[in-house]
């Protein structure tokens, strides 16, 4: 424990941070918790219903193939961090064209998903671009945003597409503080790549692995709803239909703020619950 | 501390006379900047603040794809707009809890109007009507010339239309119907099409109440005739990955479909295609089904006609007889008629002069609604029935169900959303 | 900091083809922007998939005059650089405290940080914009900017206390036995130490802030912003397309231009000097 002052000045530091998310997020986040309790179309019906939501919701056949959906997408995770920081070691290390490379890849990341949605349309419809292409090659067309099969798995492609550019920059960032000294010793020492990079480069990372993976892993939860209103409209039937998806759905369409702020808790509860996991992981692999 | 400084400002605006003198009409809408609207909302406001000088309209527009959400916000936060503009049935059904009961604020121009119902349930009125919304198969003459079929004599039955599709077929080129079930909209317009004819005037009232069960023979039937389409090769490859609002229509327009389903007002409409297809090669007929019911006469098919959008005045507006004011002023004649001149929105109003229009399948609709129009089926569902059909759609068109399975899941939410 | 020896010069080389291949793909949405912007609606729904062949300048204009780009881009521009400005201030003090600094309840309050990046905005919606109403911050820049700076603010404290963490503390040390107050370590050690995450939280900030359009249309409801303007080229349920690409075009060349200046910086890294050794 530091100096009284020391304290006195950190919890001043911290202050303006902890007043605003206080009240812009955590006093919202405590009113859905009450709010998801009661059955309400935000106008005139208030009715408290205690855990009616939650028992609703088990037995939603939407909501649970939502839960389905997430759980695919966890799995893919590990591929969402590793690919960008593959490419920012890549281009550290100067790969030819790494500038370039650079400069480019953060294009998609700047496109709303209305732009990246219509380019996608164009390019995925059976009558599209890409079938054309494995057309022209002999390939079989494939309905890749239409059929049950394929439609997450493009639709995770396409999110993974828009947003691994940002996850570039901050590992980027992150490998700027890496000591070049520490570096030129090891390969003086005869170390080969690889081994400067499990040993050497990636320890500094931690850190910053640990916040893409945690921040990767909100965003694809609760971000890719623009993408999924665009390509799929949450189908065909549930297949492409996430939790986020289904909060706004009840919210907006069907008029259930109670409903959707049950879906809310939920999600919350398990994005709080994966972040713990990867902390725990990350933190055991401190000292690597 | 806070207390203090919601007084002050409060004292704060009153001193600034902004509210003193000056009244202001906010009303919410998502077309008020649509190019082809802004005459129609211009005119509007210049006529209804020349009539009650001190009084100034503010339009807020809103995207669409977010109003529903962002107006929800508003009104939950005691902070919503004194009118706003809605999709009749559904949408406007689930506000009427915020809405002024309008009976005896609109009895003067009740008669004037069409479209009330998609606006009312058995307590009374809820909103103004603008517009009238339909659904009616378009046809592009030179590809059904193509095929060898007459393109003056449009199907008028189920074994026709069938005829037209096995000819189009054959000819190979395009298919018979565009489709797009992308967000489920295909099933939505397929549906109401063809129960325009197939039902009672009772069962309508019946599926409206949540009586008509989907396994029942009228309900189950318009199901199978959607896998029947698609087994047959009337749809195109990839109709679920394909929006109905544009891709459906554009590809109409484009000449790649013999047919679409399409409206009558604003959109998607006869106006539209006229521009790509050409007014005299853009066709119109209404939709032929399977079976006519007991009160409706084979060959002569229904197709569905309701109140398309309408405003409704917020019931805890400080302004609300000066709302119902503008909005009387939005539906009278003279605006309808610029409104349908330039937008091509079938007009509410009755006395719209439509003399003047020149676009033969706008003169086919305009004749056609006299005498053939019908309750729009699905807009008389609960939200819950048509999200989930949506979604059985779509797995009817690939193969993931069949028709029993799907109109017993349906069962099951209709009884869930009528309890 | 090349890699020497011939094999991983190989590697390097036969890597860059598909880094190059999905670079392409990063471009392709520029050409297509660009190529659709060019022709007439009528045109784009003929030929979809072609080049254009009558180019016309007349979406930027229509898109220019329609969304009154004019006055949304002074808006947008006041309250991105206000709501940056606060988030790299808050968070690089805030992260500070969280990395170096010891005080009671660290871990907690940290935690309550992170939890709130984990809010749903739906449910946020409805509280957060009675609050804004009652704060009277309704219509206001103001009100935006702040609430820019509290939504973003969670995400960059914790970027910026995972960045410091990667310094040593005794860096703090020593400028504490120099005599240094905290808060000109803060001023003249932290900020410039923590400049290549600033310098990448400015860029993806100014991403966020500039493309908004939910929160933007809640709080401004009268004189909106540039993102706002562009999401009402679209119709209720027909879009130009051609029209909207144009204004996709004029509304992200600042982002792009603004991420193509500073990406350099941050790959400089930090000048050598007090951090190794």
């Amino acid at each position: 424990m530091g100096s009284p002052a020391e304290r006195r000045i950190a919890l001043l530091f911290i202050a303006p941070a902890l007043l605003l998310v206080a009240v812009f997020r955590i006093f919202p986040l405590l009113w859905g918790f009450v709010l998801s309790f009661f059955d309400s179309d935000g106008m005139t019906k208030l009715e408290f219903v205690g855990f009616g939501n939650y028992v609703a919701l088990a037995s939603d056949n939407a909501f649970r193939d939502s839960v389905e959906n997430t759980l695919i997408l966890i799995a893919t995770l590990p591929i969402w961090v590793a690919l960008p920081m593959l490419l920012a070691i890549l281009i550290h290390q100067g790969v030819p064209g790494g500038g370039f490379f650079r400069a480019v890849y953060f294009f998609p990341a700047v496109l709303s998903s209305v732009i990246i949605g219509s380019i996608f349309n164009m390019v995925l419809r059976y009558d599209g671009s890409l079938n054309a292409m494995l057309k022209a090659v002999g390939l079989v067309p494939v309905d890749w945003l239409g059929s049950g099969s394929t439609a997450l798995y493009v639709l995770f492609s396409v999110q993974l597409w828009s947003t691994f550019g940002m996850s570039l920059l901050i590992f980027l960032a992150g490998l700027s503080t890496v000591p070049t000294e520490l570096v030129e010793a090891a390969r003086l020492d005869g170390a080969k790549p690889m081994q400067i990079w499990w040993h050497v480069i990636i320890p500094v990372l931690r850190p910053i692995i640990e916040f893409v993976g945690v921040v990767t892993t909100i965003g694809a939860l609760t971000s890719m709803f623009g993408l999924i209103y665009v390509l799929t409209a949450g189908g065909p039937g549930t297949s492409t239909t996430l939790p986020e998806f289904l909060i706004w759905l009840e919210q907006g369409k069907m008029n259930r703020p109670g409903y959707a702020a049950a879906i809310s808790m939920l999600l919350f509860s398990l994005m709080a619950g994966l972040a713990y996991v990867q902390i725990r992981i990350m933190s055991k692999n401190a000292n690597l | 501390m806070r207390m203090t400084l919601k007084a002050a400002l409060m004292l704060g605006t009153l001193l600034s006379g902004t509210s003193a003198w000056a009244q202001e009409i906010t009303v919410w809408d998502w077309k008020s900047s649509d190019p082809l609207s802004v005459p129609y909302y211009q005119k509007a406001k210049e006529v209804f603040e020349a009539a009650h000088p001190g009084v100034t309209i503010n339009y807020v527009m809103q995207p669409h794809d977010q109003y529903y959400t962002l107006l929800g916000t508003a009104l939950s936060s005691n902070a919503g707009p004194d009118m706003f503009l809605m999709n009749g049935g559904a949408q406007a059904k689930a506000r009427f809890g915020a809405l002024l009961k309008l009976d005896d604020k609109v009895a003067d121009i009740k008669d004037d109007l069409v479209g009330w119902e998609e606006f009312a349930d058995a307590n009374g009125v809820y909103a103004v009507p603008l517009s009238i919304q339909g659904f009616v198969v378009y046809y592009n003459k030179k590809l059904y010339t193509d095929a060898g079929l007459d393109a003056a004599k449009p199907p008028k039955t189920w074994a026709e239309l069938a005829k037209v599709c096995d000819a189009i077929k054959a000819k190979g080129a395009v298919p018979c119907f565009a489709m797009g079930n992308k967000e489920g909209f295909g099933i939505e317009f397929w549906f109401s099409s063809i129960a325009a004819t197939s039902w009672t005037l009772d069962e309508q009232a019946e599926f409206a109440a949540g009586k008509l069960k989907w396994s029942s023979e009228p309900v189950k039937a318009i199901l199978q005739s959607w896998v029947d389409a698609n087994k047959n090769g009337w749809f195109p490859q990839g109709a679920n990955s394909t929006a109905k609002f544009m891709d459906e229509y554009e590809g109409f327009m484009r000449g790649e479909a013999a047919n679409t389903i399409g409206l009558i007002s604003d959109v998607a409409h006869w106006k539209q295609f006229d521009e790509f297809l050409g007014a005299e090669n853009d066709g119109v007929f209404p939709m032929p089904s399977p079976t006519a019911a007991a009160d409706k006469k084979e060959g002569e098919p229904n197709f569905p006609l309701a109140g398309g959008i309408g405003y409704g005045i917020n019931k805890a507006s400080a302004n609300a007889d000066l709302a119902v004011a503008f909005a009387k002023v939005l539906a009278s004649p003279e605006l309808e008629q610029i409104f349908f001149n330039d937008a091509g929105a079938v007009a509410a109003n009755a006395k719209v002069d439509t003399a003047g229009v020149k676009s033969p399948a706008a003169i086919e609709i305009l004749k056609i609604m006299a005498t053939s129009g019908a309750p729009m089926a699905h807009a008389n569902a609960t939200a819950k029935e048509l999200e989930e059909i949506h979604r059985l759609s779509q797995l009817l068109l690939n193969g993931e169900t069949t028709v029993d399975e799907a109109v017993k899941r349906m069962d099951e939410v209709q009884a869930e959303a009528h309890k | 900091m090349a890699i020497s020896g011939t094999r991983e010069k190989w590697l390097m080389r036969g890597l860059s083809v598909p880094m190059l291949l999905l670079a392409l793909t990063c471009l392709y949405p520029v050409f297509f922007a660009i190529n659709n912007a060019l022709k007439t609606d009528k045109d784009y729904i003929l030929n979809r998939f072609s080049i254009v062949t009558d180019p016309t300048l007349q979406n930027f204009v229509n898109a220019w005059t329609r969304s009154r780009l004019s006055e949304y881009f002074l808006n947008s521009v006041v309250v991105t650089v206000g709501a940056v400005a606060l988030l790299l201030a808050v968070s690089s003090l805030a992260g500070f405290a969280f990395a170096m600094l010891r005080f009671p309840y660290r871990k907690l309050l940290f935690i309550v940080i992170l939890a709130s990046l984990m809010i749903p905005v739906q449910v946020v919606l409805v509280p957060f914009y009675r609050t804004i109403v009652t704060l009277g911050l309704v219509n206001t820049r103001i009100g935006l900017i702040i609430s820019y700076t509290a939504f973003f603010l969670p995400f960059c404290v914790y970027l910026m206390t995972a960045f410091y963490s990667g310094l040593p503390r005794e860096l703090v040390e020593a400028a504490r036995m120099d005599g240094a107050k905290l808060i000109q370590i803060w001023w003249h050690v932290m900020l410039p130490l923590g400049k290549p995450a600033l310098i990448t939280l400015g860029i993806l900030n100014t991403l966020y802030c500039w493309n908004d359009v939910l929160i933007s249309l809640l709080v401004l409801q009268k004189e909106r912003t540039l993102m706002v303007g562009i999401a009402a080229l679209k119709g209720e349920y027909t879009t130009n397309i051609p029209l909207l690409m144009a204004g996709i075009v004029i509304a992200a060349a600042p982002i792009v231009i603004i991420y193509i200046i500073f990406q350099r910086r941050i790959v400089n890294g930090i000048a050598t000097g007090a951090v190794k050794g």
